[in-house]
């Protein structure tokens, strides 16, 4: 068998790209690595392959938890991570799902062409920037009230086409259609909400952007006719989560179930990865406050989709929809949420993985995705009616200097990964190295000199994500590609980019 | 008092030593501070907050919620920290100040949050040494 020794963890190959650490000691399942060798050699530099062993310690995984090829080191679970927990007997981990409650993506298609654009691109940035709320207390394009915060958390993209901020065609191609209706508002705590009311409709800082690109290649011509994507076109990409509110509900409900269920806190190797049992008041709770969460992040990308319309309305002298300006997709990467997924049983009829697995039965999960994307199947009912015969879009934002790619869901991801793929191309350089390395001016000019404008409220920021900060995208979606969990259909390229 | 900006993957960690806990935790805030500004002005009024917990470690990760939380509700950046950590009724207590710099004022990142992963707290010849790592 081969294996890979990454210091104290021995991995296991099971197949290409599949690599597996046995479940030992406190281990509740094996875990499983998704990388290439390259992949593996970075993933394995940093306490990834740890974090993914500590979460197997939550009660109720079931298979395996799953390191995805972009894959690194976060807190408690690796960024990368997923694990499908069973819904009655195992646990939600808040840690496990990430502070920024449904940080994602989505992808705003346009009827320009890169000619079209061409000569323009300082003006659409620096209107971009003019009018999208970045960085660190740009206050937002909704000035929320309390009532407005209830509304938005309760109603999610609902919300949005109330108050013409969104048309019906939005809802229907964004994931879950944009609402969380297991949302419970008042489980949200006031803190969180005051943060909340004033950041409706920011993009923040970090990693999070919005960016014009060009899509460069279409590889699935019949999915990417679907999506409407061709050659040459323009799109905007819009990334960013539920802002302060999120970081709230997250860092609160760790602190309540850390007080409340200590003694399964013992249990865990990180402190980090607090979980509240399935069933308990806290679970039910946590749960409610999350989907209220993910609907604030939605109506957060919507709002900033709005605006970006009326920006393109500006310079290009056009309305939004004769811009062909739709909703492609919008992906939510920190999330959970209750899935029916096949897991395997063993001959005493209690889930079992790996050789242990004689049988198998469906169970409902709570399915943790941080740092990865849900990638549903052509075919699954929950993949939006436009879209079912291709399978569900995925979009994996790369660094300012390298593309990004739309996939589809592949017909291996039920099976390998309960319906998921990566998020992006995974950091592998630390932030305070790479201001040591590079100056914000520097990398702007190099970008400049490639067609890329970029516009940043701190150049500490685009030294932070400067493009050679971040994994090889190209290797991150061939993995992908090659286990058939997500199918690569279109490469775009950076033309416009604003942050933070 | 001081602290340190140390290396993460995707996010920052703060090591900071202080000859009291109290010290020990205003380290730890300046450090978030850093995290996010590298020279602010010497702008912005003062304010307090008071924050109680269960443990010393508990309250360190509670005080760094709060000056989080009152960054954005204040939209301040909060530096030059100043606090006392006392015990009371079996819990523990921190009384801080910050002064709070507008980020109207500043070119800063934001942090998410304070995280428990890999947090220390701990005892040492000197005084007290932390180590906190924030989501960014």
């Amino acid at each position: 068998m081969t294996t890979y020794d990454a210091g104290d963890v021995t991995l296991h190959k099971v197949r290409e790209f599949v690599w597996e650490i046995p479940a030992t000691g406190e281990m509740g399942v094996p875990a499983r690595v998704l990388a290439s060798e390259s992949l593996l050699d970075e993933i394995s530099e940093d306490k990834t392959l740890e974090q993914l062993r500590n979460a197997t310690h939550l009660p109720g995984v079931r298979n395996h938890a799953i390191c995805m090829p972009d894959g690194h080191q976060g807190y408690g679970f690796p960024v990368g991570g997923v694990a499908g927990i069973d819904a009655e007997e195992g646990c939600i981990s808040p840690g496990a799902i990430g502070y920024d409650i449904n940080c994602g993506v989505r992808m705003v298609r346009t009827d320009l062409t890169y000619d079209d654009l061409r000569g323009r691109e300082e003006e659409l940035v620096d209107a971009l920037f003019a009018n999208v709320p970045s960085g660190l207390g740009g206050g937002g394009i909704v000035e929320g009230d309390i009532d407005t915060v209830e509304a938005v958390l309760d109603r999610g993209l609902d919300w949005a086409l109330e108050e013409g901020y969104a048309v019906r065609e939005d809802l229907a191609h964004c994931e879950d259609e944009g609402v969380r209706y297991d949302s419970d508002p008042a489980k949200v705590p006031q803190k969180a909400k005051d943060r909340g009311k004033n950041q409706l409709g920011s993009l923040g800082s970090g990693n999070h952007f919005l960016e014009v690109q060009r899509v460069t290649d279409t590889y699935l011509d019949g999915v990417a006719d679907a999506y409407g994507l061709e050659e040459g076109q323009i799109v905007v990409l819009i990334h960013c989560g539920s802002r302060g509110l999120g970081h709230q509900v997250c860092t609160e409900y760790l602190r309540d179930i850390e007080k409340a269920h200590a003694g399964l806190l013992s249990r865990l190797p990180d402190k980090e990865l607090a979980a509240a049992p399935a069933g308990s008041q806290l679970a039910e709770d946590y749960y409610g406050a999350m989907c209220a969460a993910i609907n604030f992040a939605w109506v957060n990308r919507q709002l900033i989709t709005h605006r970006t319309r009326q920006v393109f309305e500006k310079v290009f002298d056009a309305d939004w929809e004769t811009l062909g300006m739709d909703l492609l997709y919008d992906v939510a990467h920190n999330i959970a949420k209750k899935e029916t997924h096949t897991v395997g049983i063993g001959s005493d009829g209690r889930p079992a993985s790996g050789g242990d697995a004689t049988d198998t039965e469906e169970r409902e999960l709570y399915v943790h995705r941080k740092g990865a994307t849900r990638a549903f199947p052509a075919g699954h009912p929950e993949v939006p009616e436009a879209y079912r015969d291709v399978g569900q879009p995925i979009i994996i934002p790369g660094s300012m200097g390298a593309g990004s790619y739309v996939l589809r869901g592949g017909e291996e991801s039920m099976d390998r990964t309960f319906g998921s793929t990566a998020h992006g191309a995974g950091r592998t350089m630390s932030r305070t190295q790479a201001k040591q390395d590079y100056w914000g001016g520097d990398v702007q000019d190099d970008l400049e000199q490639e067609h890329i404008y970029v516009k940043a409220q701190s150049g500490a920021t685009v030294a932070e994500e400067a493009p050679g900060v971040y994994k090889d995208v190209d290797e991150v979606v061939r993995v992908s590609d090659a286990l058939g969990i997500g199918d690569k259909v279109a490469r775009t390229f950076p033309v416009c980019n604003i942050k933070g | 008092m001081s602290y340190r900006l140390r290396d993460h993957t995707a996010d920052v960690a703060v090591e900071a030593t202080g000859e009291s806990l109290g010290a020990v935790f205003a380290a730890a805030g300046d450090g978030l501070a850093a995290a996010m500004c590298e020279a602010p002005p010497a702008t912005g009024d003062r304010f307090e907050l008071s924050v109680r917990a269960e443990s010393r470690e508990a309250l360190l990760f509670d005080y760094l919620d709060e000056l989080i939380y009152q960054r954005d509700v204040r939209a301040v950046l909060p530096v030059d920290n100043e606090v006392t950590v006392r015990a009371a009724d079996g819990e523990w207590v921190a009384d801080a100040s910050a002064r709070g710099v507008p980020l109207s004022a500043v070119s800063a990142r934001e942090v998410k949050a304070v995280t428990y992963s890999e947090m220390e707290l701990a005892e040492t010849d000197g005084g007290w040494r932390a180590y906190v790592v924030f989501d960014v």
